[in-house]
């Protein structure tokens, strides 16, 4: 008993602390707090800005309202479900789930939260298909990832794992992207990518060194930027949950689409070595800090401290 | 949009709502195989077996209430605070697998009506998924004693459902990959295989939050007992959930009226009910599982491990599946 409240405690503290930099940003940009009620993406609004070049501007500070998307109602939407205030569905099947009213909720303890936030973060329908020969080793990773997952002890998440960038620069030649680092239990360092636009090739894969986030090159479709990238090492997962590993195979297609203020990012892997077939996201929709004086603040020193209290499987 | 505080009125409306969602639900479930639809106009049954008389009506209320409590007793119905958001209560069950040992009974013409079946060892492993509907049933029997015993002899099968589909695997993932195995369709069976998989505590529960407004409640010496129809390929059976004092279901019964599906007519009790994953997920199973097939008894399980942490189980369809399906 003594021991399940300590880690009960201590995946509490953690799960604060993922949403510290957020918090933080927040305040430093006076931007509000988000209390989500619902899943559902943002409508986009306003214009969208073009470059010079005639393509959408990408450039500016993404999920800048203390919007963690690592956060269970992101991380539910990253899956497929979308909730609203009064239905549910999974985007993936278009199943509708059964939703009983917010004010009926029955009460829960945090270790019930933390536990019920587990089944909510893997319970859509929009998973890679492994060759069968592969399926027990993803549950494993799974199961054990408190102690198998690559991005513990600060190491870098990997593309695409980490997600929709927080900040984007757009020049004619090339994007910025950066990623903030995270705080907590599934803490990751700060991480960045320079992607060139200027029309060169790939590097023959032979000749690449497999990295976390790979060789990317972008190119423009339409009002869309494609980031094709591969040259992986075969360290990294996928997706944030479900021990999607791959091998060095592995190629990544990015599209980001802006729309207004908002930032859609949808991405598929293809990897032949241990997929049956191509995964494609769930479309991710990240939302402009409107504010144009908004900067992205020094992310926290990325320090590894809560994995010496784990003492049960239990984890996000 | 900030929530105000709920009047009657809303509640009601939302009430409405949800058991009008429900419903879309099974539908939807149904209609789902591996990116196209199936049986997407099929229509459901009305409940022979809920056709009690007016006064024993349950009220919307009731059943909406009583399928809500019955969802929280299994850790179905969940919500999270983390991080501070305030989202309704979802139904967070997808998939899970199940460990078991126990034993089948086997039945052949030799068996005089009431006698029971020969008493089979069995090892059981079910990975079962509710979007979409699919269920992958393993079982190893052994005709004396341990497997490993010598003179034992084991017989393994692999029966596998999912939405319109059925077939047995020489062994997991079998006919996906060249070379990986035989996967030998068994369509006649899809109805019996779905069937395992909505009599379990979760998918009654989820079938009967789907039929909506088909769904009764009543009491019988005592106990809650909720009557739906199920649809699809299993229109025609109606579905009769016993709840015990702790609103767990205690029994699941399936009838028809249909001549043509009489070894639908199923019986299985639930019992031992507590959290039985190696990760707690606060999820409550039952530890022991009786099924009678056609008044026949044909398993006796005892559950050691159920992960319930919508563990990464698919079930995608072999080509030659699809392509049996299709003529």
């Amino acid at each position: 008993m003594r021991r399940s409240i300590r880690v009960s405690g201590t995946i509490f503290v953690a799960a604060m602390l993922c949403f510290l930099p957020a918090a933080v940003f927040a305040q430093a940009n006076g931007g509000p707090r988000m209390d989500h009620e619902n899943t559902l993406p943002p409508e986009p609004v306003g214009p969208t800005p073009m470059a010079p070049d005639g393509h959408p501007d990408l450039t500016g500070l993404w999920n800048g309202l203390a919007d963690n998307l690592l956060g269970v109602p992101n991380q539910m939407h990253n899956v497929g479900i979308e909730v609203g205030p009064d239905s549910t569905r999974d985007i993936h099947s278009g199943v509708q789930i059964a939703t009983w009213p917010l004010q009926k909720r029955k009460p829960q303890n945090n270790e019930q939260n933390e536990r019920a936030a587990t089944l909510l973060r893997r319970m859509g329908s929009n998973r890679p298909i492994y060759k069968p020969q592969y399926w027990q080793r993803v549950k494993d990773f799974d199961a054990n990832s408190n102690e198998e997952d690559p991005s513990n002890n600060c190491m870098p998440a990997g593309v695409p794992r980490m997600g929709v960038p927080s900040y984007i620069a757009q020049t004619p030649t090339y994007l910025v992207f950066l990623y903030p680092g995270q705080g907590g239990l599934i803490a990751t360092a700060t991480s960045y990518r320079m992607i060139p636009t200027d029309g060169r090739k790939h590097t023959n894969l032979e000749d690449l060194d497999g990295t976390w986030n790979g060789e990317s090159i972008g190119h423009w479709e339409g009002d869309t930027m494609v980031i094709d990238s591969i040259g992986f090492n075969s360290t990294s997962w996928f997706d944030q949950l479900g021990g999607y590993f791959h091998s060095e195979n592995m190629h990544v297609i990015e599209r980001l689409h802006r729309d207004g203020n908002t930032l859609t990012w949808t991405v598929t892997v293809e990897d032949p070595d241990v997929l049956l077939e191509p995964w494609t996201t769930t479309p991710r929709v990240a939302l402009l800090n409107p504010n144009p004086k908004a900067i992205l603040d020094e992310s926290l020193p990325c320090s590894e401290r809560d994995f010496a209290h784990v003492v049960t499987k239990e984890h996000h | 949009m900030p929530m105000q505080a709920g009047t009657l009125k809303e509640i009601a409306g939302k009430a409405l709502v949800i058991a009008a969602l429900a419903a879309l639900f099974f539908q939807g479930a149904r209609g789902q195989s591996n990116s196209s639809k199936a049986s997407a106009g099929a229509k459901t049954t009305p409940a022979t077996a809920a056709t009690a008389d007016d006064a024993n009506k349950s009220s919307t209320s009731e059943v909406a209430d009583t399928l809500k409590v019955a969802a929280e007793a299994v850790g179905l119905a969940r919500w999270s605070g983390v991080g501070g958001q305030r989202l309704p209560e979802v139904d967070v069950i997808n998939t899970m697998e199940i460990w078991g040992s126990g034993t089948t009974y086997v039945y052949n013409q030799s068996n005089k009506p009431g006698e029971p079946g020969a008493a089979v060892k069995t090892e059981y492993h079910a990975a079962l998924g509710y979007n979409p509907p699919a269920m992958r049933v393993e079982m190893t029997r052994s005709s004396s004693g341990a497997p490993a015993q010598a003179g034992a002899v084991t017989q393994r099968t692999i029966e596998v459902v999912r939405d319109k589909y059925a077939w047995d695997e020489s062994e997991i993932g079998a006919g996906l990959v060249p070379g990986k195995g035989t996967a030998t369709p068994s369509m006649a069976s899809v109805s019996n295989r779905l069937l395992q998989l909505w009599t379990l505590p979760y998918g009654a529960i989820k079938a009967a939050l789907a039929a909506g407004d088909k769904t009764k409640v009543t009491t019988e010496n005592g106990a809650k007992v909720i009557t739906f129809p199920l649809s699809g390929q299993l229109a025609g059976v109606t579905v009769k959930a016993t709840l015990d004092a702790q609103n767990e279901i205690a029994k699941v019964e399936t009838r028809t009226d249909n001549p043509a599906l009489t070894n639908l007519i199923t019986e299985t009790e639930y019992s031992d009910y507590k959290d039985h994953g190696e990760i707690a997920t606060d999820v409550k199973s039952p530890g022991h599982i009786v099924r009678k097939q056609g008044g026949h008894q044909v398993l006796d399980i005892q559950v050691k491990i159920l992960d319930a942490n919508n563990p990464y189980l698919v079930f995608p369809v072999p080509e030659n599946v699809k392509n049996a399906a299709a003529h």
